[in-house]
């Protein structure tokens, strides 16, 4: 691996972080306008018992809000990177054992919207491309051992 | 002055290997621990000082619309057959002939983007609201059919809707199970806005 090309997956690794920080803090913000809408999201999902909807109705919005601020700033990065990659991992789980069960329903992931199957398989892949950039993202902010470049061969 | 062997390295950037990497990434799950708690508890407060704060155990649309139901009529709910169901054909036929009063039981959001020409929008999530809206228009409707639908599909806010008016009185509902979803597939007018 080149440095040239470790430069470039460096501004890979940025501008995803970008993206996902906005898309997960407008998402955080958007779900903590309304509260009981994404608490109904929660309960459609047949998984949770009644106590624990609507603490993490409450609780989930500002989790989003502040790991899309840390993914903005490069020395909390990679805390939220790992974060949502965890909450991405959580979502993709819910939404596959719900298609697995033959529900249909609005995961309230990203807004409000009429409950949908195609849609859920929609943001099913979409929870897979936030798992990954969000999983790439902590690995390049993490000190991993690296091979040392070869001296060119004479 | 010691040897480069003997010293360890205190570079920041030095990568760390094996113990150290699995160490940092406890360290990192335990952060992430940390910001889910403080995240609860910021839910928590914000809760406190909504205007419509949330309870803590979760109540479902059927329990919160008994208990907005009761603001209505003291009779206890739901005690009665339900209502009968139709399909495109009927409900096209009625809506056509306008035979009777067509209620469209979504939220305010959905039937302003799009509803059955004609339908007036009786939410089941703002139900006693817009019951007190609509007072007028259900109260010259009593004796007349109603057909209530909601989106299609698994929904049930148009159950929900059609039976609280059998429990408030109203004898002849019944309910257009295809709902938005088959009415717009079928390429049938469709009006916006929240007028009727």
């Amino acid at each position: 691996m080149t440095g040239r090309d470790d430069r470039r997956r460096d501004y890979l690794a940025l501008a995803i972080s970008l993206a996902i920080g906005v898309l997960f803090t407008y998402a955080g913000a958007d779900k903590l306008r309304d509260p009981l809408q994404f608490a109904d999201s929660i309960a459609a999902f047949a998984m949770l018992p009644a106590v624990s909807i609507n603490l993490l109705a409450l609780g989930l919005p500002p989790f989003e809000i502040a790991c899309g601020l840390l993914m903005l700033a490069p020395r909390t990065r990679r805390v939220g990177a790992l974060a949502l990659a965890l909450t991405a991992m959580v979502f993709f789980s819910a939404l596959v054992s719900a298609l697995a069960r033959g529900l249909t329903l609005d995961c309230g992931c990203f807004g409000v919207g009429a409950p949908s199957r195609p849609r859920m398989w929609l943001e099913s892949g979409l929870n897979i491309a936030l798992l990954a950039g969000s999983l790439m993202v902590y690995l390049r902010s993490t000190p991993l051992p690296r091979p040392q470049a070869r001296p060119a061969e004479a | 002055m010691s040897s480069p062997a003997s010293t360890p390295r205190l570079d920041p950037d030095r990568p760390p290997e094996g113990n150290n990497l699995r160490r940092q990434v406890v360290r990192d799950l335990g952060l992430v621990a940390l910001l889910a708690i403080a995240s609860l508890a910021a839910g928590l407060v914000i809760n406190h000082y909504s205007s419509q704060p949330l309870p803590l155990v979760y109540r479902t649309p059927e329990q919160r619309f008994d208990a907005e139901l009761t603001t209505l009529v003291a009779a206890p709910p739901f005690k009665i057959a339900p209502a009968a169901t139709v399909g495109l054909p009927e409900f096209r036929a009625t809506v056509d002939g306008k035979r009777a009063l067509v209620l469209d039981a979504r939220p305010s959001l959905f039937f302003e983007q799009g509803h059955v020409p004609g339908a007036f929008n009786l939410s089941r999530q703002d139900f006693a609201r817009d019951y007190r809206r609509l007072s007028p228009t259900l109260k010259a409707a009593v004796d007349r059919p109603i057909v209530v639908y909601c989106s299609g599909g698994d929904c049930h806010d148009s159950h929900l809707v059609a039976n609280a008016l059998l429990t408030l009185g109203f004898s002849n509902v019944s309910i257009f199970t295809g709902g938005w979803e088959v009415w717009s597939a079928a390429g049938l007018p469709a009006a916006t806005g929240s007028a009727p």
